[in-house]
């Protein structure tokens, strides 16, 4: 049975799924999911996802959410097919490396990018005005955390070393909004040229730029 | 050369990695860092932790940072010497089901969690600023919103990946317990709204490992 994702298209968790399936060359089917229609407070839902979150998937039975989970889950599960995006798993020290990476994503990048998103994005989808004042407090946090990713990126291609992995990947779709409403940290040359030739590398990956195509589509 | 773990003596990451240190029977030596001389943002530091952030280890040479990353690596290298903190990585769907659980954490308790504790313990008892208390109501609304989630899975499994304690339950403790113990707020032990919730948070935070470090380093 084909692996199918249940999520959309634009949802930031939804891409970071996608693109890993994509860079792995594994066939999935996209459920759309009926956020406004408040599917993901249903019974029915809650069942498969007990947080009302997207995405999750289904795997010949198997149920999974949350979206990093997932894409080590594919990334392991298919380790043979497409880019490998995993450090090899009897590496105690490159694991824990990569298991770093990922942790750095969730706490530096994550809440502090999500908090421009919700300003920035979501704010002016439902018609509000963003709160300047903390729009600011974000990008001045982000910058002084791409401090630390500038110092890793200096002596590494990725950010676990030679190999790209999905702890790069996962900051794709929070990265490119951002990046949409107008804060162009992640690009900026001049200021941080090792995060900036890191991030051209990954938000150019084929397999990235069909996703966000898929959702302007959607 | 002995582990080292650099931190804080009571601050709640190092309390984090302190606790899954005892689980393993990881002998380790605690050197402090001057955070109140910001030692931490020093260049000297940087070379080590280039966010400026508490605590990293020094494994023989091996630096690593992270609370989790770190918990993991201790979990993994002295697999066998303590209790199984994660499941075997050859059992994908095992891991995936850990990894979600790690994610539950991360992803639905940890922000608002470390939030409350920063506002209702940490401002007040170290730098002698009020409590901000509609920013803690907002956030206890928050993590509120996510105690059904917790209960609904621990209502079919006695922990979070499945039967079996990991370190995606382990990690939820040094702040949980800074915010009920010193905070006052009885979020996750209401036997009569959450009983598995309650629990479960009593099963973990009994633990001799955690009751070791709880006070402190």
């Amino acid at each position: 049975m084909t692996l199918k994702v249940y999520g959309l298209p634009q949802s930031s968790a939804t891409q970071r799924v996608l693109v890993v399936l994509k860079e792995k060359n594994v066939p999935y089917e996209l459920v759309p999911v009926d956020f406004f229609g408040g599917e993901l407070k249903s019974l029915a839902f809650l069942a498969k996802s007990p947080f009302g979150l997207i995405p999750y998937i289904d795997d010949d039975g198997f149920i999974l959410c949350e979206s990093l989970a997932i894409c080590k889950y594919i990334a392991a599960k298919y380790a043979g097919s497409g880019t490998p995006l995993l450090p090899d798993q009897s590496d105690v020290k490159a694991v824990a490396l990569f298991e770093e990476a990922c942790s750095v994503e969730e706490s530096n990048f994550q809440p502090i990018a999500t908090g421009i998103v919700v300003e920035k994005y979501f704010k002016a989808f439902r018609g509000l005005q963003p709160d300047d004042k903390v729009v600011e407090e974000c990008i001045s946090k982000l910058n002084e955390k791409l401090g630390g990713y500038e110092a890793i990126l200096k002596k590494r291609r990725f950010l676990t070393g030679d190999n790209m992995t999905v702890a790069d990947l996962a900051h794709l779709p929070t990265g490119t909004i951002i990046g949409d409403v107008g804060v162009k940290l992640l690009g900026d040359p001049d200021k941080r040229p090792n995060v900036a030739r890191w991030w051209k590398e990954i938000s150019s990956l084929p397999s990235w730029l069909t996703v966000v195509a898929e959702a302007k589509a959607a | 050369m002995v582990f080292k773990l650099f931190g804080n003596a009571r601050s709640r990451p190092t309390l984090r990695v302190a606790h899954i240190l005892k689980e393993m029977q990881v002998p380790f030596e605690f050197v402090a860092i001057d955070v109140q001389g910001n030692e931490h943002k020093t260049a000297e530091y940087l070379k080590k932790q280039p966010f400026g952030q508490i605590p990293y280890i020094d494994d023989d040479g091996f630096v690593l940072f992270e609370t989790r990353a770190i918990c993991k690596y201790i979990a993994t290298k002295w697999r066998g010497q303590g209790p199984a903190l994660f499941p075997d990585p050859s059992d994908l769907k095992a891991t995936a089901l850990f990894d979600q659980a790690l994610s539950i954490e991360y992803s639905n308790f940890d922000n608002a969690a470390v939030n409350i504790a920063v506002e209702k313990v940490y401002k007040p008892k170290y730098l002698n600023k009020p409590t901000d208390e509609a920013l803690v109501a907002e956030q206890v609304s928050k993590l509120e919103a996510k105690l059904e989630g917790y209960e609904a899975i621990l209502s079919k499994q006695k922990y979070l990946a499945g039967e079996y304690v990991t370190l995606a339950d382990l990690y939820h403790i040094t702040f949980g317990f800074y915010i009920v113990e010193e905070g006052g707020l009885m979020l996750f032990t209401d036997e009569a709204k959450y009983p598995n919730m309650a629990r479960w948070w009593k099963d973990i935070t009994s633990r001799p490992a955690w009751l070791a470090v709880k006070g402190g380093l």
